[in-house]
């Protein structure tokens, strides 16, 4: 489908252009904290990451130190965070797992403020093989599909490093999620192109499939047609970004049920 | 379920009254047919009484009079050829010094009062360009001597009433040679005017002896164009259109480049409704916006009003544009055609009886598949196309009957899928006129607009959004005389509403979002009148019934906006109905003949709603919901007020209009709405109101060797939502304070003509990030107040040249080039900016899929930039 608009906005091509500006922005400070917390089914220690926006394009976070954090498992079971290290805003379950029927509240203290959210998960469906294709110079990229019935985002850790393209120096590994959302969205048709993300062989690529909640999917819905659906020939007015998190907060509280595996890229004959 | 309204079945036996006394003003009239009877009579010295026998022998008709009163035994001398009864007896009144009536269908003598008002003459008829028979809509017809005169509509109908006596009249209309008759008017008469085109003239000369109708006419915020006004325009692609020349009129805000959207005072784009032949077309767009699916070659006449339109007009908050096609030449056969680089044409009009019908059918394909083939293999149809037609009959004197037809469509389809969308008008009317003072005309007017997004071909799988029309009017005018015109009438429309749905062989699939049945009926009356030589007053009243129909289901929202309930209405099962009253009315202020000023406040109310939360130029899968349990009628109260001024003998003219428009039941969306495929639809709404206020200024010189129209306003667009923008007001997408507009067309000698066109406007308002945030590797923008930035400001020359080919004007075979150039001096006027793309090594930009990576940067996303284009016209006849 997604062939069939690429080749729709070939009648752009001829008339249509876009350019870098040298566009300051009107940026104020606002007084809200960022919640990036997604709890799994996974035992481990669930990390919760807390801080405030920024104001230039590319820049980081301020981490958000010094709350108090804590996730409540349906009303039967705390478990109190620790930030790790300390001012990095990054903040540390117990070793927990979050699972598929339970709800969870996470309650921060912060600045004298309280925030909340609510979230609980929903099963993952499992994955197809991983698929991938050879790509020119001998490099290879990830064919990525949509799978199952529900929505959900495989996130894709690639790490080329032990590999002999890998020069000294460089960083060699990367980072793709892919949203299988199952909404129709004309921002989502006509999305802007993506770039190719190439990588050699004997690469190792950690697949995690997320499911997604219904609440989750809404969210993932407004970042993507805030961010990779953005500057296509057909958007949506822009807007912030709904949360679940109560006044003040922004991000996104989440539990999700997950699937892994890991995979080495085979030369292909 | 049905939702009860007392006031409706009120309203229901208002209109039932109002109807049966309509029926029975046709039926008396029709009882009075036998007066028109054509008769042809040699009465040489016979008795008045000899007479009348002859006449009744002939006509049916029965004669009752006081021959102590009436002299029967006086001698009259007279001779009719082909005339009717009334004629013969508005003569044989003025010899033989009576007066008569028709009393329960007989006519009755009596001697003439001794009244100078009852002695009055009417002339009346259709004006016509005399080379192809089209109707002169707007023409002008005056009496210098009682400073007198009427226009003619959009049939090219006029009726005047003065005092009997022989008069000079003068019929005017622009490009056209002016016209004085010496008439006789101690009878009435009945005169058809051809006018003839004014050849092509290197002289400066623009001489008018009549009352210009822009200062005269009780009627505002209107602007008037013919296809010469677009053609003269420089145009993309050598495509002149007519929905973007809209851009020349001061008020109006195109979306960007590369659309046919535009924005009318303040109000949104839905708010703007264009009728081809009183059909409506839903979405007047080709190649998602790039042309617009009107053609001007067969196009007689354009109007379009922003405020205040007449009563017989209505159903949209802020602008209709009114398109009368041409009937076709009923002189003599015709073929013309275009060759640009994107598409061509090819019209071919004729008699079907010389003088007494025509046709006309005009097509234009695009040749753009081509192009795309040389990307892609798979591409199966790429095309758009559109067809008009028009067949036409003078069926009498009095009748005329008028067939019309648009089909237009875009198809984009590779094998496996694609989108196609298509737009279908359909009109028949008849035109009557009942007496010399009484027209009417009779619509049935379709309109059907289908948007499909194939998913699966092989299976026919496929989204479908639908919106259709079927719609039965009436309108009488009544001139009463040279100072006093009603218009009244009433129509019936029914709307059927898909709001887009999946099928797979013609069986749904679910979810399914309900389809929407609704029905209007509508009765309007409208009366026109000068007070004395300055003030005129101008007011109507539009009453509307609007009430849903099912089959169909509706949800109930709480507070929350969470559904709480489903109501299901079975077939036929009336639900929620609306009434509407729109009152108008327009004072004017006639300084003296070349200077006025008028005021005029209206209300306008809109039941069928455009659901999109897209900013984009370019038309998408856009639906269309009614008024109904959800969703109230939108509604605008506007008030304008203007300064109309013409400098005689330069064809000058002048105008300031001011206006405030407040509206409420405004559409906003939730963020990021999910507008396709979601049965909720409705919850994704949010109401709130709107307003425009802002004050224009025009300056057009439409005949002469230099031809321009110069423009500039300043207004304002806002918008107030509770729960957007938390519940403060902001400017709204249009809200573009500053707009100027220069189009000017100049002819060099008799083959060279060169045009151009320069716009600018305050760049649009839009959401620019006040910080950023990250979730999932994604830089993720914050906002603070909705639109709280503007896109740079927006300007562009284009330029023309036309060269007519022929050295011998006289010539059949008319041809000419056209070589325009659209963006002169290479303006990339920005449609969006965006703050989530890396460059790449080509120049290009995508967005990055490394999530790792953090090297995004702000960018303007343009289209057309210096664009040349040359185009081939030809017409022979």
């Amino acid at each position: 489908m997604n062939r069939f608009f690429i080749y729709l906005t070939l009648i752009f091509i001829f008339s249509c252009n876009e350019e870098k500006i040298d566009k300051p922005l009107k940026t104020t400070d606002t007084d809200l904290l960022v919640v990036e917390a997604v709890l799994t089914n996974e035992k481990m220690n669930h990390r919760i990451k807390l801080s405030r926006p920024y104001q230039e394009l590319n820049g980081n976070n301020e981490p958000a130190s010094g709350a108090n954090v804590v996730v409540i498992e349906g009303n039967e079971k705390v478990y109190v965070t620790v930030e790790s290290p300390v001012g990095s805003g990054n903040y540390f379950t117990e070793e927990m797992t979050a699972v598929f029927g339970k709800q969870y509240l996470l309650f921060i203290q912060f600045e004298g403020k309280e925030f909340f959210a609510v979230a609980g998960s929903v099963p993952v469906e499992p994955m197809p093989e991983l698929e991938y294709n050879e790509a020119e110079g001998g490099l290879y990229r990830l064919q990525l599909n949509d799978s199952g019935e529900g929505p959900n985002y495989v996130d894709y850790h690639v790490s080329w490093a032990g590999t002999p393209e890998c020069q000294t120096g460089a960083l060699c590994e990367g980072r793709l999620v892919y949203y299988d959302l199952k909404t129709i969205d004309v921002n989502s048709l006509f999305k802007p192109d993506k770039e190719d993300f190439l990588f050699p062989a004997n690469s190792v690529v950690v697949r995690r499939k997320y499911s997604v909640s219904s609440g989750y999917k809404t969210f993932l819905r407004s970042v993507l047609s805030e961010t990779e659906w953005r500057g296509g020939a057909f958007d949506v007015q822009r807007e912030n970004v709904p949360t679940n998190l109560s006044a003040g907060g922004i991000g996104f509280f989440a539990v999700s049920t997950v699937l892994s595996d890991t995979t080495i890229i085979v030369e292909k004959p | 379920m049905l939702i009860p309204d007392k006031s409706v079945h009120r309203l229901g036996r208002f209109f039932s009254g109002l109807l049966l006394l309509l029926l029975m003003a046709y039926s008396s009239t029709a009882q009075e047919n036998f007066q028109n009877a054509r008769l042809s009579l040699d009465f040489q010295s016979i008795s008045l009484e000899e007479a009348l026998d002859i006449i009744s022998n002939q006509s049916g008709a029965s004669f009752s009079y006081n021959p102590r009163k009436i002299p029967g035994d006086q001698k009259i001398t007279y001779e009719a050829s082909e005339k009717t009864l009334i004629e013969i007896l508005d003569a044989l009144s003025s010899i033989a010094s009576f007066e008569y009536e028709t009393v329960e269908g007989k006519i009755v003598l009596k001697p003439k009062a001794n009244n100078p008002e009852r002695q009055k003459s009417t002339l009346s008829g259709f004006i016509k360009d005399n080379s192809n028979g089209e109707a002169l809509i707007g023409a002008s017809i005056w009496i210098e001597e009682l400073k007198v005169g009427t226009t003619s509509n959009v049939f090219g109908f006029f009726s005047l009433t003065v005092p009997s006596a022989t008069y000079d009249i003068s019929f005017s209309y622009v490009g056209f040679n002016g016209l004085v008759r010496r008439i006789d008017l101690q009878i009435s008469q009945t005169q058809n005017v051809s006018m003839q085109m004014a050849p092509a003239l290197l002289d400066e000369i623009v001489v008018t002896s009549f009352e210009p109708q822009l200062v005269s006419e009780i009627q505002v915020s209107k602007t008037n164009w013919r296809p010469a006004t677009i053609s003269e325009k420089p145009s993309f692609f050598g495509e002149p259109d007519a929905v973007k020349s809209l851009e020349m009129v001061p008020g109006i805000k195109m979306h960007s480049d590369g659309s046919t959207f535009y924005y009318v005072r303040g109000g949104n784009r839905d708010q703007n409704m264009i009728i081809i032949d009183d059909a409506p077309i839903f979405n007047p767009s080709h190649l998602l916006g790039l042309f617009s699916t009107i053609i001007p070659d067969a196009v007689n006449d354009i109007t379009l009003y922003k405020g205040s339109m007449p009563a017989s007009l209505g159903g949209r908050l802020s602008s209709i544009m009114d398109v009368r096609t041409r009937k076709g030449n009923n002189q003599q056969f015709e073929l013309s055609g275009n060759v640009a680089l994107l598409s061509s044409k090819l019209s071919l009009e004729g008699p079907i009886k010389k003088g007494k019908s025509s046709f006309l059918l005009s097509s234009r394909v695009s040749r753009v598949k081509w192009i795309f083939a040389l990307f892609n293999d798979d591409i199966k149809d790429f095309q758009f196309h559109d067809l008009t037609g028009k067949v036409n009959f003078d069926l009498s004197q009095d009748d005329k009957l008028y067939f019309s037809f648009y089909n237009g469509g875009d198809k984009f389809l590779t094998s496996n899928n694609g989108i196609e969308w298509s737009n279908r008008a359909t009109t028949v009317r008849w035109n009557h006129v009942f007496s010399k003072r009484l027209f009417l005309n009779t619509t049935l007017a379709a309109g059907v607009y289908d948007y499909f997004l194939h998913t699966d071909r092989s299976t026919q799988t496929k989204w479908n959004s639908h919106l259709s029309n079927v719609n039965l009017k009436g309108d009488f005018s009544y001139f009463k005389n040279p100072n006093e015109e009603f218009d009244f009438g009433l129509s019936i429309g029914g709307y059927n509403f898909n709001p887009g749905n999946v099928s797979r062989k013609g069986s749904p699939i679910p979810p399914v979002v309900s389809v929407r049945n609704s029905n209007e009926f509508v009765l309007y009356g409208n009366h026109e009148i000068k007070l004395g030589n300055h003030w005129s007053l101008n007011y109507g009243l539009r009453i509307s019934t609007w009430t849903n129909e099912g089959e169909a289901f509706e949800f109930v929202f709480d507070n929350n906006r969470n559904p709480v309930d489903t109501l299901f209405f079975k077939k036929g099962d009336k639900y929620k109905n609306y009434q509407n009253i729109e009152p108008r009315i327009t004072v004017s202020y006639n300084i003296n003949d070349n200077n006025s000023f008028k005021v005029s406040a209206s209300r306008n109310v809109q039941n069928i709603h455009l659901i999109t939360n897209s900013i984009s130029p370019f038309s998408s899968f856009e639906v269309w919901l009614p008024s109904s349990v959800n969703i109230k009628p939108q509604a605008a109260n506007q008030l304008v007020l203007g300064y109309y001024h013409y400098i005689p003998n330069t064809g000058l003219s002048f105008e300031v209009e001011s206006f405030y428009k407040e509206m409420k039941n405004q559409i906003d969306y939730e963020a990021h709405a999910e507008t396709l495929l979601n049965p909720l639809l409705e919850r994704e709404l949010r109401f709130g109101a709107a307003k425009g206020y802002g004050i224009e200024f025009q300056m057009k010189k439409e005949e002469g060797r230099l031809r321009s129209w110069v423009g500039y306003s300043y207004s304002r667009a806002k918008g107030k939502f509770p729960g957007v923008n938390n519940g403060k007001e902001f400017n709204t997408f249009y809200d573009r304070p500053h707009q100027v507009n220069i189009t000017m067309s100049y002819d060099i000698n008799l083959r060279w003509n060169i045009g151009m066109n320069w716009n600018y406007y305050t760049g649009a308002p839009y959401s620019s990030p006040v910080s950023f945030y990250n979730f999932n590797g994604l830089e993720i923008p914050v906002y603070g107040q909705k639109n709280n930035d503007r896109l740079p400001d927006y300007h562009r020359l284009d330029l023309s040249a036309t060269l007519n080919l022929n050295k011998n004007v006289e010539s059949r075979f008319k041809h000419n080039l056209i070589f325009s150039i659209y963006n002169f001096y290479n303006q990339k006027n920005a449609l969006f900016v965006n703050y989530n793309k890396t460059e790449q090594q080509d120049g290009g930009f995508k967005v990055p899929s490394n999530l790792l990576d953090k090297n995004t940067v702000s960018t303007q996303f343009y289209l057309f930039q210096f664009t040349p284009s040359i185009a081939y016209n030809f017409k022979w006849k």
